[in-house]
């Protein structure tokens, strides 16, 4: 086959790969059909009819939908006939029979397929006399969708992408004829972690989300591009804003991160930026949360570092600042550390304030693999944290890839939810509840069939928070002796790999607690994190903030951790700044500003300058543009340097892959005896999360999750609501039996309120409650 | 649980018969109307999750085709045939006395659910013409008498098993083909009689 094939398209010629869709080829020359159904990032299903080109058969000209049909050396297309505008006309005047006239009403209207094409190509006039069919407008058919049957086209748009993109397809076509409508089952919500998609991409206004509904109209909005911070997919979005306020994020088509699609936390987590809770001014908390001024706090703050010697200084950082913000407070470090030398500072350490943070796969020693890397892969494997829940944008990617052949293969206990897209699942016969190898490598099954000399792409990562983490490092040697290897770290969160590439040595929670030394004075300045919730160090890190001297949080919200802190400083976040993320395969994406910055509150690297100065440690520096052109110098290739101007340009918007030099020192914890096993949903209780009314109420279930044996055997149980204790702890859950665990194992979601302070390691009691009702935080 | 295991047991016979569990979806749908006399949600939960698909998808298969009951029927569905060979051979009468007889209109049931009565397209015994399926066993070559006949004895007699070689032999007229085997297996509801997913039913004579 040739690269390139000819075809004529209006009388011109233009060239296209074979195997393509007319559709798509006229595109890609520029030509623009008219379509309602088709979506590139989908299978075509000609539903719509509204692309109908005419194209030269052996029998004569011919009617034929442009999305369904390939094109072939020498074709002739007309794109613009009039047997085609005729058609489109027709297509055009038989949608609108249904259609209800309630645009000046409708959220679309404005950037509304249906209606900007029928002004393009319409009838201008209807024929039609009679009654419109009706139904009730709109139903909800989630807790943040709603579906208006009377506006939808039957494109099946949203019904496809539920089933061949998210594979969860809860919305189906049902009835006949007339009567046809997109809808649920009853009783069985559209509950998907991606339901927004179909908002997005539905050509007329009859799927809508609670978030946005009469919110603005699109020729009011401002748009920006800019980067996720959900995962560290770092999925491209277009931030829609209208007097300064978000209102509505969409997903960007980026070719190697999330192709278009975002998850519903993605997309609908923003609300908080808002909140009336938002801190706006710095606080003296200790001074029953007194209203102070920057120079206030900076002067108290530098006294402190200042005033006695051999002080400790910590910073626990969190994963939704930009690089130059981290490049700025490791700036700061440095400089603080150089003060030491004058013998007033002790040591000097940062910390991530992430359980799954080891030391991973980096520099060198491996080759690390792209998110692309899935399409071209022999085999993916995966062992490390539910992926559907913390990286959901990779999850589509990987069903995407299997859906195309590729082969599967999952290791570990954390991933069920999407074991059915697996070749082989290696649970229980192969990893323990330790999450250690039960069987030699070597003689895992069907294993060597799967690796032996083909292309490998091993995602891996910490799969709980208590791990040995040696098996991860056997499995990717046995993998890379036998195997073509790529490597995708899994750092789920936000701008890990951002805080990894510019920090110079990052340690975890753990390292924290142990290293805390309470005879000296001790300063932790908490950065955009909060350790004291979220974490199985939580109830550890609390207690060493209680004893420690002199606490800043830098932050949006109160919270458990400002609860123990001195001052807040009130920061920025995303949509409020500007600078770069990096995601997993180290992609550098801009992230830009839209918002103003809300009161008196800073971005963190302003804090780090301002204390610089008041110390006398002249920074130079002034502005987000000067700290990333400081960074770039450090990247290992200059050849294409993620700087700003770099990522401004036109071929650079999807992102530039570099790498630093990176330092984790993350000491193994070893579990010997898991009776727990906590992972990360999506949905939780974080501060951003619960000031987002529209999806605060998605985080609130508590459930545990166990097998039926362990349900029935170990436990004797019969009620779906149990009482879960473990020493003074007791909350209540609600059970779901889950058949891919092993024996004996609970998993239990720690980033929802009530579970921190239990002991993974120590067995819990289950008491069957005495109510079934459904329970959730209040 | 909305399904006893002997319908269970039966469902997974009638999966094994498939490469792909979700091809058994037609069949399985048919057992759960000939349960029900209508296809139940919760009969639609049981199939999902025999066979591995979603509740909505097989709602949507369900609601799709006009043959898959959403209300119960009575104990007898009687289609009528309308359309063209039948119309031109005096449907009319047959559809007006059925309909005269049972007081139903167009998909409706009567109150004691013996009666489902509707007007269904083709029924390919054009050359019966007029055509009437009761459970889906065709009638041939019906007249409006032997039509109202044919009610009053279903009425009278409430047969368990519908055998459509009986009906015929009782009240029907004109046949498309006189050389067929005789059969006497029927159906005993709505539903069609398959051999192979045991709806067909054998009458003792
Ligand atoms: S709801 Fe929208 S996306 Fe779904 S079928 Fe109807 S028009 Fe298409
Ligand atoms: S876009 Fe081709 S049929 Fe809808
Ligand atoms: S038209 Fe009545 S059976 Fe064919």
């Amino acid at each position: 086959m040739t690269d390139q094939i000819k075809i004529n398209v209006n009388g011109s010629e233009i060239s296209s790969k074979p195997d393509q869709l007319i559709i798509e080829a006229c595109e890609d020359s520029g030509i623009h059909i008219p379509r309602f159904c088709w979506h590139k990032r989908m299978d075509p299903v000609g539903m719509c009819r509204m692309c109908l080109v005419e194209i030269e058969t052996p029998r004569g000209k011919a009617l034929v939908p442009s999305c369904t049909t390939k094109v072939s050396e020498d074709l002739v297309v007309d794109t613009e006939s009039d047997v085609v505008k005729k058609a489109q006309e027709g297509v055009l005047e038989f949608l609108l029979i249904n259609h209800p006239l309630d645009c000046p009403v409708c959220d679309k209207a404005g950037e509304c397929p249906l209606q900007d094409q029928t002004m393009a190509y319409g009838p201008g006039e209807s024929r039609f006399v009679e009654d419109k069919r009706h139904f009730e407008k709109p139903i909800p058919i989630s807790e943040i969708i709603l579906l208006d049957r009377e506006r939808c086209i039957l494109c099946a748009r949203c019904t496809r992408f539920s089933d061949e993109i998210s594979g969860d397809p809860l919305i189906e076509f049902i009835q006949r004829g007339n009567k046809t409508q997109v809808n649920t089952f009853p009783d069985e919500p559209f509950r998907s972690y991606f339901s927004g998609n179909t908002v997005q991409i539905c050509p007329v206004g009859a799927l809508t989300s609670s978030s946005y509904r009469f919110k603005a109209r699109p020729w009011d909005l401002k748009k920006v591009s800019s980067t996720s911070n959900c995962s560290s997919v770092g999925d491209s979005v277009e931030l829609n804003v209208s007097q300064n306020k978000m209102l509505r994020i969409l997903g960007e088509d980026n070719e190697f991160t999330n192709q278009g699609w975002l998850s519903d936390k993605g997309r609908y987590n923003f609300e908080y930026l808002h909140s009336e809770k938002r801190i706006e001014t710095p606080l003296l908390v200790k001074n029953s949360n007194k209203e102070s001024t920057i120079n206030e706090t900076m002067e108290l703050i530098s006294n402190e570092i200042f005033t006695s010697d051999n002080r400790n200084i910590s910073f626990i950082v969190g994963h939704n600042s930009t690089n130059e913000e981290y490049y700025a407070l490791n700036k700061f470090v440095k400089n603080l550390n150089k003060v030491k030398n004058g013998n007033s500072v002790g040591s000097i350490n940062l910390y991530l304030s992430d359980d799954y943070l080891y030391n991973g796969f980096f520099n060198d020693d491996y080759s690390l693999g792209e998110i692309k890397d899935l399409d071209s892969a022999d085999t993916i494997i995966l062992w490390a944290q539910d992926i559907k829940d913390n990286l959901p944008t990779l999850y589509l990617r990987i069903k995407q890839a299997v859906r195309n052949g590729k082969k599967l293969l999952i290791f570990g206990h954390t991933n069920t939810a999407i074991k059915q897209l697996s070749e082989e699942y290696y649970g229980e016969n192969i990893v323990t509840n330790n999450f250690e190898f039960n069987v030699e490598i070597s003689d895992i099954p069907n294993l060597s069939k799967y690796i032996d000399g083909k292309d490998v792409l091993a995602i891996v990562g910490k799969s709980s928070p208590l791990q040995n983490v040696n098996p991860i490092f056997q499995l990717v040697k046995h993998l890379d002796e036998n195997s073509n290897l790529k490597i995708l770290n899994c750092f789920s969160k936000g701008n890990t790999l951002g805080a990894l590439q510019n920090l110079d040595i990052v340690k975890g929670l753990n390292e924290f607690v142990t290293e805390f030394d309470s005879s000296k004075k001790n300063i932790v300045f908490t950065v955009g994190s909060n350790p004291v919730n979220n974490s199985i160090y939580s109830h550890k890190v609390k207690d060493t903030l209680i004893d420690a001297d002199f606490v800043v949080s830098l932050d949006l919200f109160k919270n458990e951790t400002t609860e123990l802190s001195d001052i807040i400083l009130p920061t920025t976040t995303f949509g409020e700044k500007e600078g770069t993320f990096t995601n997993l395969e180290m992609r550098t994406l801009m992230q830009n500003k839209i918002l103003p910055t809300p009161g008196s509150a800073l971005n963190e690297w302003e804090y780090w300058l301002i204390l610089s100065n008041k110390m006398n440690l002249l920074e130079s520096y002034e502005t987000e543009e000067e700290l990333n052109s400081m960074l770039c110098k450090d990247y290992i290739d200059n050849g294409n340097t993620p700087s700003f101007d770099n990522l401004n340009k036109p071929s650079n918007l999807d992102g530039i892959l570099n790498s630093k030099t990176i330092n984790i020192e993350v000491e193994n914890v070893d579990s010997t005896n898991l009776e727990i096993l906590f992972v990360h949903r999506l949905y939780g209780d974080t501060s951003s999360q619960i000031n987002s009314p529209s999806i605060s109420m998605l985080g609130s279930e508590r459930f545990i999750e166990m097998n039926s044996a362990t349900y029935f055997g170990s436990y004797m149980l019969n009620s779906d609501v149990v009482t879960l204790i473990q020493g003074n702890n007791s909350i209540q859950v609600n059970v779901n039996i889950n058949e891919s665990l092993p024996d004996n194992l609970l998993v239990v979601p720690i980033n929802r309120r009530g579970f921190q302070n239990l002991n993974p390691e120590k067995k819990v009691e289950l008491e069957a409650a005495k109510s079934r009702e459904q329970l959730s935080v209040t | 649980m909305s399904w006893e295991k002997e319908l269970i047991d039966k469902a997974n016979e009638i999966i094994e018969m498939y490469p792909q569990k979700r091809s058994a979806l037609g069949p399985l749908l048919y057992l759960a109307q000939e349960k029900d006399g209508y296809i139940s949600n919760d009969s639609i939960v049981e199939i999902s999750n025999l066979v591995g698909i979603t509740e909505v998808q097989v709602k949507s298969v369900a609601s799709f085709y006009s043959m898959y009951k959403e209300e119960q029927t009575g104990k007898y569905l009687l289609s009528v045939c309308k359309s063209i060979s039948c119309e031109i051979n005096d449907s009319r009468s047959v559809i007006d006395s059925v309909k005269n007889f049972t007081g139903l209109e167009n998909y409706e049931t009567d109150t004691e659910k013996v009666f489902t009565f509707e007007e269904v397209e083709c029924i390919g015994a054009c050359g019966g013409a007029p055509a009437v399926q009761v459970n889906y066993e065709t009638v041939e070559g019906l007249t409006s008498e032997k039509s109202v006949q044919m009610c009053e004895w279903l009425k009278e007699e409430r047969p368990e098993i519908i055998v459509a070689d009986e009906l015929q032999e009782k009240f029907g007229g004109v046949k498309s083909f006189d050389w067929a085997i005789k059969d006497n297996t029927g159906t005993s509801y709505s539903v069609p009689g398959f051999q192979n997913i045991g709806t067909a039913k054998e009458k003792s004579q």
